[in-house]
């Protein structure tokens, strides 16, 4: 079980993180002012610096509310039962991700969905598979043939001479 | 009599079969996206978006603006039959759509709904035809300094007057401007915040941040709920919609009242989500009998669904004459339109005359044809959410990341939507404001070089602009937005109390 505090706390850092690495890759053009007004890195580097200076803000905010025990920093951000349908979902979408980059966009979208229906759809084996074939091919229709775009390829589609 | 004249070229244009044929196709996408969750306005149009680069322009804006009325259509019809919001804008909507509907009278609310949504964008579309040339005539005016300053007011208003915390608005800003820094910089020819990155050389596109931010972190919240879909069912009779109708005048306040709120939201920053709220809540306050309100009260119905439309229409204004879009959706689109090759703002009208007056006559047709598609439409799609989710999830999950894909065809974007969605999941509980990151991508680079050429026209001095009245003027409106609010908001949380209505939409 994750408190908002934590949450918060957590989300703050790691923007404060990205607002440092902003501010440091900025360094590399020159923040100052010249003739021409600001340098090339300038910009970035306010942006960074602001960033940053913000998530102290709601650091300071959090720590603050929770030093004077107000109820929103001990909200509930996320307890077991939600994590697990969060992760129920966000598991196979990643795997998803991973084949794609793999294998292929099509080989994803059939592996994803047969999945998807037949695990946690509690389809039978050939509805599922057919599903999953149909859409890819539908995907492969609308996409290749009538918007004239292609999308990723591995592999298996190589072989197949898509 | 100028505008009404452009207006009547307007129609011309916009008055082919081909056209009327995008609109509809346009209208029942938006409708789709629009009722599926996670899939939504912005990033219906940010998936839509890249299959439009071979149109002509303007069949591609006529596409994704009744792809965007379909989208706030959409919205309001599970609302209403199975009390899930479509989208953020219509959150409101479920208040006394739902309870009608419950009561068996579905059709009634849905028609309020339909037309009273009607309305409102009509009203909003009206509010740009008469004034959009002038604001555009205005805006001829300004230069560097000024654009500079009116960005500074958009996104001053947006911490100022967003609701969220300032410090997250300021988060959430500066993420956007970062990344929009990100690649080649268009003033000095450097490659800037890439760390050696070659993926990164051609910046972070902000579509594949609407996607994954609006798309897949929707869904993740989605999920989350345990979303499970209990509707009512709905036929909908013309016999009843006409009845529904001949009862629509009773409620002419509360029409005009939501125009109102919602035009002055869709203009500033505060978008239809926020517009929608305000209109339901300034319904009730001014009912006669506001206990009813919750229960199935027509007005409940009418009050946000004209706001959020009128706000929707209405936010377009800024995006064609200043190139400051008023709401998420208007700046993707206003993100298509640069890369159409044209450059929104003031030039537009006098550049590209029939482009405008197009665009602004296809919304009246297109608010007309929405209305009648969807009110012909409603079995179909309250079917297409009995389709069980597992099924449905997974196609939403895989058209986000194909659309992410189509942007550029760089497998890099896929992981970048990836990572976006978690921060979409994160920001949207913790009540990070979302739009002003899309925003801050899209107009990123345009505020810095309008920045920096004030600069350089002043030889690196601030004092550019405090110049004349105009930008004194609208520097001292922007610093006013930022800091007042800043001021009460600190104390506010200090006190210990917090506020958490995001600005979304």
């Amino acid at each position: 079980m994750i408190t908002r505090f934590w949450a918060e706390t957590a989300t703050a850092l790691v923007t404060l993180a990205f607002g440092l690495i902003v501010v440091w890759g900025a360094r590399e053009f020159g923040i100052g002012w010249d003739s021409s007004g600001p340098q090339p890195g300038a910009f970035p580097f306010y942006t960074g610096a602001l960033i940053a200076i913000a998530s102290v803000g709601t650091l300071v905010v959090t720590f603050v509310q929770r030093w004077r025990g107000a109820a929103i920093v001990e909200e509930i951000f996320l307890d077991r039962e939600r994590a697990g349908r969060v992760v129920a979902f966000f598991a196979p979408l990643v795997g998803f991700v991973l084949i794609t980059a793999f294998a292929g966009m099509y080989v994803a979208t059939i592996a994803y969905l047969l999945f998807a229906m037949r695990f946690q759809g509690g389809y039978g084996w050939l509805v599922s598979v057919a599903s999953a074939v149909a859409a890819a091919f539908v995907f492969y229709v609308v996409f290749e043939r009538f918007f004239q775009i292609g999308l990723l390829k591995g592999p298996v589609e190589r072989l197949l001479g898509l | 009599m100028d505008n009404i004249a452009s207006l009547m070229h307007g129609f011309s244009v916009a008055l082919t079969t081909h056209h009327i044929l995008l609109m509809m196709a346009g209208v029942l996408l938006g409708i789709l996206v629009g009722v599926l969750p996670g899939l939504g306005a912005p990033n219906g149009v940010s998936l839509m978006l890249p299959l439009t680069f071979t149109m002509d322009p303007v069949s591609a804006i006529i596409l994704l603006t009744s792809l965007y009325w379909g989208a706030l259509f959409g919205g309001s019809t599970t609302s209403i039959l199975f009390n899930i919001p479509g989208e953020p804008s219509s959150v409101a909507t479920t208040f006394d759509g739902h309870p009608m509907a419950k009561q068996g009278r579905a059709t009634e609310a849905l028609s309020f709904a339909f037309l009273s949504a009607g309305i409102g964008a009509l009203a909003g579309v009206i509010l740009i035809t008469l004034l959009s040339g002038w604001v555009a005539n205005f805006a001829l005016r300004f230069s560097s300094p000024e654009y500079f300053a009116v960005y500074f007011m958009t996104f001053a208003s947006f911490i100022g007057l967003g609701g969220a915390s300032p410090f997250k608005a300021i988060v959430a800003m500066g993420v956007g401007f970062a990344l929009a820094s990100v690649g080649m910089d268009s003033v000095s020819g450097n490659i800037r915040l890439t760390f050696e990155f070659d993926v990164l050389l051609a910046g972070i596109s902000f579509l594949i941040a609407v996607i994954g931010l609006f798309g897949i972190g929707e869904l993740l919240l989605t999920m989350e709920e345990g979303l499970r879909f209990e509707g009512v069912a709905a036929k909908v009779r013309v016999r009843d919609v006409l009845r529904t109708a001949a009862k629509l005048p009773r409620y002419w306040l509360a029409l005009l009242r939501s125009s109102a709120i919602g035009i002055w939201m869709g203009i500033t920053p505060g978008g239809p989500t926020a517009a929608s709220f305000m209109s339901y809540a300034m319904a009730k306050r001014s009912s006669r009998n506001p206990a009813k309100f919750g229960k199935g009260e027509p007005e409940g119905v009418i009050a946000p669904e004209t706001a959020d439309h009128a706000a929707g229409s209405a936010a377009m204004l800024p995006m064609l004459a200043l190139g400051i879009p008023g709401s998420a959706t208007a700046a993707v689109m206003m993100g298509g339109l640069m890369i159409w090759g044209l450059n929104p703002g003031p030039m537009l009208f006098i550049e590209r005359p029939d482009f405008v007056w197009g665009l602004i006559a296809s919304m009246y047709l297109g608010n007309v044809v929405a209305v009648v598609v969807v009110l012909a439409t409603v079995p179909l799609f309250a079917s297409i959410l009995r389709i069980p989710f597992s099924i449905v999830a997974p196609l939403i999950v895989m058209i986000c990341f194909i659309g992410a894909y189509t942007v550029a065809s760089k497998e890099f974007d896929i992981w970048v939507a990836l990572a976006f969605g978690i921060v979409g999941y994160v920001f949207k509980k913790l009540d990070y404001p979302i739009a002003p990151l899309i925003l801050a991508m899209v107009i990123g680079d345009k505020a810095e070089d309008a920045f920096r050429q004030s600069m350089i026209f002043s030889q690196g001095s601030l004092s550019i602009f405090w110049s004349n009245p105009l930008v004194t003027t609208l520097m001292g409106i922007g610093l006013t937005l930022l800091l007042l609010p800043l001021i009460g908001s600190a104390v506010r949380t200090l006190r210990g109390r917090s506020v958490t209505v995001a600005a979304k939409g």
